[in-house]
C-alpha cells in the first residue's frame, strides 16, 4: 500500500512538474529576431529601446554574444528551432552562409537600392543574389600624428624618408604600422599603395578575372620602400601588435586604424585627419570598403515571419532614419547615403566615410576566403613575416603570393 | 548519519521524481525541436533510473547507472557521432540534410522579370480569400491580386495615400500583423500574369518573380523551366548538370561518402602528405615530452628525497609550476620566446626567431611543456620512491651494489612499474595536447606562400582543427576522419603499452 503511494505520487509529481515547465502554445509569431555581437547587440536594444514599432505589430528581439566569433559559431550551428530571423555579421559570411543554405534571399525596390552605392551590394551579393542590407561601413584609414608630422604626405616615399630622416631624433619605433584590422584585412591598403590589390575591377565595376598584380613591380616597390638590403628598414613592422599603443604615445607617426575604434584616438587628443595610405605613384592604397550587413536568414520563413524581417532590414536597418538612430549609439560610419551625411555624424565617422569614397575596394568573400593555408586572409600576413622577418626575396615570394591570389579569384568565378 | 526508513524512502522518491521530470522536460522539448535520438536517449534515461532505484533487484546498477548514463551521453556519443560525420561528405556548401537543400533550392529557384518589377502592396483578404492590394505607380495601375486571379481595379475606386499607394478599396479588408501571421499569407503566391506571380516580399512590397526551377520528386531530378535543363542527385550531396558538370545547385546535402574521406587520407597528396608529416612529429613530440617530463621530474624527485635543508621549501616552489592555470603560462612564455623582446634571447644576449624558424619552434614547444609538466612527475615519482621499500635498496647495498646499479637495477625497475600507466597517460593526452600547440605557436611556422597548410609543430589534433576550422571553407568530414585515426592510434599505443608494462595484471 505505501509502495504504491510513493510510487504514485512520484508519478504524479513527475508529471505534474513537466506540464508545469513545459508550455507550447499554438500561437501566431509576431516575434522578430536579431542576433548581434556584444558591442552592436546592446547598441540595437538602446536603439529599439527608444523607438520599436518599425514594423508595425511586431516587436524586436535582440540577442548579443559575447563576440564576433562567438556569433559566427551560433550561426553557423543554429537550426530552424533555434536560429534568428536576422544576423547582424561580416560581409564574408555571406558566401559560406548562403552555401550551407542558411541565408534567404531579398529583393529591394529601386528606390531601396538607390539608398546604397552598389559595391555595398557587392560585399552582400552571392552569385547574383542580395541576401543583406549593408549598415555600417567598415573599413580602415591611416591617421598621422600631428606633433610629428605637420601636412599629409603626398606620396609612400615620402613618408619612409620622414621616416628614415627622423627614427634616431625623434625615436621612432616604425613609420607606419597597422593597429586595425590586422596584417591582412588592415594591411591591404598597403599591398595596394605598393601595387598588389587583392583583386581588380573593369570599368562596368564587375570583377576583372584575368587581372593580378605584378610582382615583379610589387616586389621591387617593397624592395625599395621597406628594405635596408636584405633586412626591413623599419618603417614598416609584420606584426601589428604594439602599433596602436605606440602611435598614441608619439613614437610612430603614420598608423593605419579602424572605423570602430577612432574614439579611443580622439579620446587622447588627436585630430581625426584621415585618409587612405598613399602609394607610390600618386594613386592611394585601396583599403577594402566593406560593410556589415543585417542578413536574411533562411529561418525566418520557418519561423513565419520573412515578410516581417525583410520589413524591418529595409524600413530600419537599411533607411535613413534607422540608420541615423542607430549610429548614435554604435558611432560607425553609416553605409545608408542619407544617414552618411546626416547632422548627427561626427567628423570621426564621416573621416572614415571620405577615406573609404577616396581609395576602397569591396571586400569579396568569394575571393578572398580561399582553402585553409591559401586564402588571402593567411597568405597575405605570410608574405609580410616571409620578407620582413625572415628576410627572403620580395620579388620572389610576391611571385609566390600572385601565384596564390590568382588560383583563389579562378576558384571564386562561378561564384562571382 | 544514516537516513533509514520513510525518511529515506520520501527523500529518494522527492528526487526522482525531480530528476524525472527535468529529463521529461528536456526529453519533451527535444522532441519538439526533432532531435529524436537525444529525445530517446533522455527517455530511457528515466525508465532507467526509476527501474534500478524503484527496484531492489538492481543494487550493483545503483552504483553504476550515473557513471554509465553520463559516459554514454558524453563519450560514446561523440565518439559514435564523429565515426558517423567521417562517412559523410560534411563540408562547406553540403551543411544541411537532403529534404532541407531540397526545400531551400526550391526557394532559391524564383526569377525576377525583366524590369524587376516590384509594387507597393497592402496584404489583406478580398472575398474570403488571401489577397493583396497592389499599386503599380509607374503604370498608374491598381488591382487586387489572389493565388488564383487578379481584379483590375479604377482609380478612382481606391483610396490612396499622399504616394499615390492605394490604402484600401470596398471589399477588402487589411490584415494586422497577427492575422498575416496566423494565415501565413505574405507566404504565398499571388496572380499576376499567366507565367509570374507575386510574392510579398515585406509587409509594404511585393516583387515579381516566376519559378526557374521544378523538382520531380519520383525521379529525384530538378528541371529548369527555363532551358530544359536537367539537375540530377550526383551521389555526392548535390544536384549536377549531367551535360556540365560545372553547373551544379546550391545548397548541397551532406551525402554519405562511406570511405572517401579515409581514402583520401592515402591517395589526396595534399592531404597525405602533410598528414605523415604531421604524425612523424606527434610521435615525437609526445615522445620527448613524456621522456623529458618525467626523466626531469625523477632527477628532482631523487633529490628531494634526501633529507636535505629546505626539503619542504623547494618542494612548495617546484609544485608551482603545476599550480598556475597553463593557459597563462603558456602565453607567457610565448611572450618570453619573443625574438625582439623576449626575455630567453635577452638572456642568452642572441637573435634567436624561436617562432620562425621549425627548429626552435620545435624546440621551444618541448621546452615550454617541460615546464608545464614536470611538476606533475616530480610529485607522482616522489610518492612511488616513497612506496618502494627500503628493505630491497638495502638488500641490494648488503649484496654489493653501488648506487648507480640500485637505481637502475631496483629503483627504477620497480618505479617504472609503478608509473607505466601515468607515462602511458600522459603520452595519450600529449598525442592531443591541442592547448599548448594553438596557444603557444599556433601549429607554425607554416610556408604559406609554398602552400603549406600544416604547419611545423602542428600535432594531429591542431592540424585537424586548421582544416575543420581554420578557414572560411571548412571540410568536417575530412577532419572528423582524421580525429577517427587518432582515436584509434592512441588507443592502439595505449593498449600496447598497457599490455607490454603489464600494468593490469596486478589488478586480475
Amino acid at each position: 500500500m505505501k509502495k504504491k503511494f510513493f510510487r504514485g505520487f512520484a508519478v504524479l509529481a513527475t508529471l505534474a512538474l513537466a506540464a508545469g515547465l513545459a508550455v507550447t502554445p499554438a500561437q501566431a509569431n509576431t516575434k522578430i529576431v536579431v542576433w548581434a555581437d556584444e558591442s552592436r547587440g546592446p547598441n540595437l536594444t538602446k536603439t529599439l529601446a527608444t523607438k520599436g514599432d518599425w514594423v508595425p505589430g511586431y516587436t524586436v528581439t535582440i540577442k548579443s554574444f559575447a563576440n564576433f566569433d562567438a556569433l559566427k559559431d551560433a550561426i553557423d550551428k543554429a537550426t530552424a528551432t533555434t536560429g534568428p530571423d536576422i544576423v547582424v555579421g561580416a560581409n564574408d559570411w555571406v558566401p559560406t552562409l548562403a552555401k550551407n543554405g542558411k541565408l534567404a534571399p531579398l529583393t529591394l525596390t529601386a528606390s531601396q537600392r538607390a539608398r546604397f552605392s552598389a559595391s555595398q551590394f557587392y560585399d552582400l551579393s552571392y552569385k547574383k543574389k542580395l541576401y543583406g542590407i549593408p549598415v555600417d561601413v567598415n573599413n580602415v584609414a591611416m591617421i598621422y600624428n600631428t606633433k610629428l608630422v605637420t601636412s599629409a604626405p603626398t606620396s609612400f616615399g615620402a613618408m619612409v624618408d620622414y621616416y628614415k630622416a627622423n627614427k634616431t631624433s625623434k625615436n621612432l619605433k616604425a613609420g607606419l604600422c597597422v593597429a586595425g584590422g590586422g596584417m591582412s584585412w588592415g594591411a591591404h591598403s598597403v599591398f595596394s599603395a605598393l601595387g598588389a590589390d587583392a583583386y581588380y575591377f573593369n570599368p562596368n565595376g564587375t570583377i576583372n578575372k584575368a587581372k593580378s598584380f605584378n610582382p615583379n613591380e610589387f616586389g621591387g616597390n617593397v624592395k625599395k620602400f621597406l628594405m635596408d638590403g636584405k633586412k626591413s628598414n623599419g618603417f614598416f613592422p609584420a606584426t601589428d601588435t604594439g602599433c596602436k599603443d605606440n602611435f598614441l604615445a608619439g613614437s610612430v607617426p603614420f598608423a593605419i586604424i579602424g572605423n570602430w575604434e577612432w574614439n579611443d584616438y580622439k579620446a587622447k587628443g588627436f585630430t581625426m585627419n584621415l585618409m587612405p595610405v598613399p602609394g607610390t605613384s600618386g594613386k592611394s592604397g585601396n583599403a577594402f570598403g566593406s560593410v556589415s550587413g543585417a542578413l536574411l536568414t533562411t529561418f525566418a520563413a520557418s519561423n513565419g515571419v520573412e515578410a516581417a524581417a525583410k520589413s524591418l532590414l529595409v524600413d530600419f536597418f537599411g533607411s535613413t532614419a534607422g540608420q541615423v538612430a542607430y549610429q548614435l549609439n554604435e558611432k560607425r560610419p553609416p553605409a545608408e547615403k542619407g544617414a552618411s551625411t546626416d547632422a548627427t555624424v561626427t567628423d570621426g565617422q564621416k573621416g572614415f566615410g571620405a577615406s573609404a569614397a577616396a581609395a576602397s575596394i569591396p571586400q569579396v568573400g568569394a575571393i578572398l576566403n580561399g582553402p585553409s593555408g591559401t586564402s588571402y586572409w593567411d597568405s597575405a600576413p605570410a608574405y609580410w613575416t616571409a620578407v620582413l622577418v625572415d628576410g627572403k626575396d620580395p620579388v620572389k615570394e610576391a611571385k609566390k603570393l600572385v601565384a596564390i591570389w590568382r588560383a583563389n579569384l579562378k576558384a571564386a568565378t562561378n561564384d562571382l | 548519519m544514516i537516513i533509514r526508513g520513510k525518511v529515506a524512502t520520501t527523500i529518494k522518491v522527492v528526487l526522482l521524481a525531480l530528476i524525472s521530470a527535468v529529463l521529461l522536460t528536456l526529453t519533451q522539448s527535444a522532441f519538439a525541436k526533432k532531435e529524436y535520438v537525444i529525445a530517446a536517449f533522455l527517455a530511457a534515461s528515466i525508465f532507467a533510473l526509476n527501474f534500478t532505484y524503484f527496484s531492489k533487484r538492481t543494487v550493483p546498477l545503483k552504483f553504476f547507472l550515473p557513471g554509465i548514463l553520463l559516459l554514454a551521453a558524453f563519450v560514446i556519443t561523440p565518439i559514435l557521432y564523429t565515426v558517423v560525420m567521417s562517412t559523410y561528405n560534411y563540408k562547406t556548401g553540403n551543411y544541411i540534410g537532403k529534404e532541407e537543400a531540397v526545400e531551400r533550392i526550391k526557394a532559391l529557384a524564383l526569377e525576377p522579370d525583366e524590369n524587376n518589377s516590384a509594387f507597393d502592396i497592402v496584404v489583406g483578404q478580398f472575398q474570403e480569400s488571401d489577397a493583396l492590394l497592389v499599386s503599380d505607380i509607374v503604370n498608374d495601375l491598381y488591382f487586387i491580386s489572389t493565388p488564383e486571379r487578379r481584379i483590375e481595379l479604377n482609380k478612382n475606386q481606391v483610396e490612396l495615400d499622399e504616394n499615390l499607394v492605394a490604402q484600401g478599396v470596398t471589399g477588402f479588408m487589411r490584415a494586422d500583423a497577427g492575422e498575416i501571421s496566423a494565415s501565413k499569407a505574405a507566404t504565398k503566391r499571388y496572380f499576376y500574369n499567366s507565367e509570374y506571380f507575386i510574392t510579398v516580399e515585406n509587409l509594404n512590397v511585393g516583387a515579381v518573380f516566376r519559378q526557374s526551377l521544378e523538382y520531380l520528386p519520383q525521379q529525384d531530378i530538378f528541371r529548369s523551366l527555363i532551358s530544359d535543363a536537367i539537375y540530377r542527385d550526383n551521389g555526392n550531396g548535390n544536384y549536377v548538370n549531367p551535360d556540365d558538370k560545372s553547373d551544379f545547385l546550391e545548397p548541397g546535402w551532406r551525402d554519405p561518402a562511406w570511405f572517401t574521406n579515409y581514402v583520401r587520407l592515402v591517395n589526396d597528396e595534399r592531404v597525405r602528405d602533410p598528414l605523415i608529416l604531421v604524425f612523424i612529429w606527434t610521435v615525437v613530440f609526445a615522445t620527448l615530452t613524456v621522456l623529458t617530463q618525467f626523466a626531469f621530474g625523477l632527477l628532482l624527485a631523487l633529490a628531494l628525497n634526501k633529507p636535505i635543508r629546505g626539503r619542504r621549501i623547494y618542494r612548495s616552489i617546484l609544485i608551482l609550476p603545476y599550480a598556475m592555470p597553463s593557459v597563462m603560462s603558456i602565453l607567457i612564455w610565448g611572450g618570453m620566446f619573443n625574438t625582439e623582446f623576449g626575455a630567453v634571447n635577452e638572456i642568452l644576449g642572441s637573435n634567436i626567431a624561436w617562432f620562425q624558424d621549425p627548429t626552435f619552434a620545435r624546440v621551444a614547444v618541448i621546452l615550454v611543456n617541460l615546464w608545464l609538466g614536470f611538476p606533475y612527475f616530480y610529485l607522482v615519482s616522489s610518492g612511488s620512491l616513497q612506496a618502494i621499500p627500503s628493505e630491497l635498496l638495502e638488500a641490494a647495498a648488503i649484496d654489493g651494489a653501488n648506487p648507480r646499479q640500485v637505481f637502475s637495477k631496483v629503483t627504477l625497475p620497480l618505479l617504472l612499474q609503478i608509473l607505466s600507466p601515468l607515462l602511458i597517460a600522459s603520452f595519450a593526452f600529449n598525442f592531443n595536447n591541442f592547448n599548448l600547440i594553438y596557444l603557444l605557436t599556433g601549429g607554425g611556422p607554416r610556408e604559406q606562400l609554398d602552400g603549406e597548410i600544416a604547419g611545423s609543430t602542428d600535432i594531429l589534433i591542431s592540424y585537424t582543427y586548421q582544416i575543420a576550422f581554420g578557414s572560411n571553407l571548412q571540410d568536417l568530414g575530412l577532419a572528423s576522419a582524421i580525429s577517427v585515426l587518432i582515436f584509434f592510434l592512441v588507443a592502439s599505443i595505449s593498449l600496447y603499452g598497457v599490455r607490454k608494462s603489464k600494468v593490469l595484471e596486478s589488478f586480475s
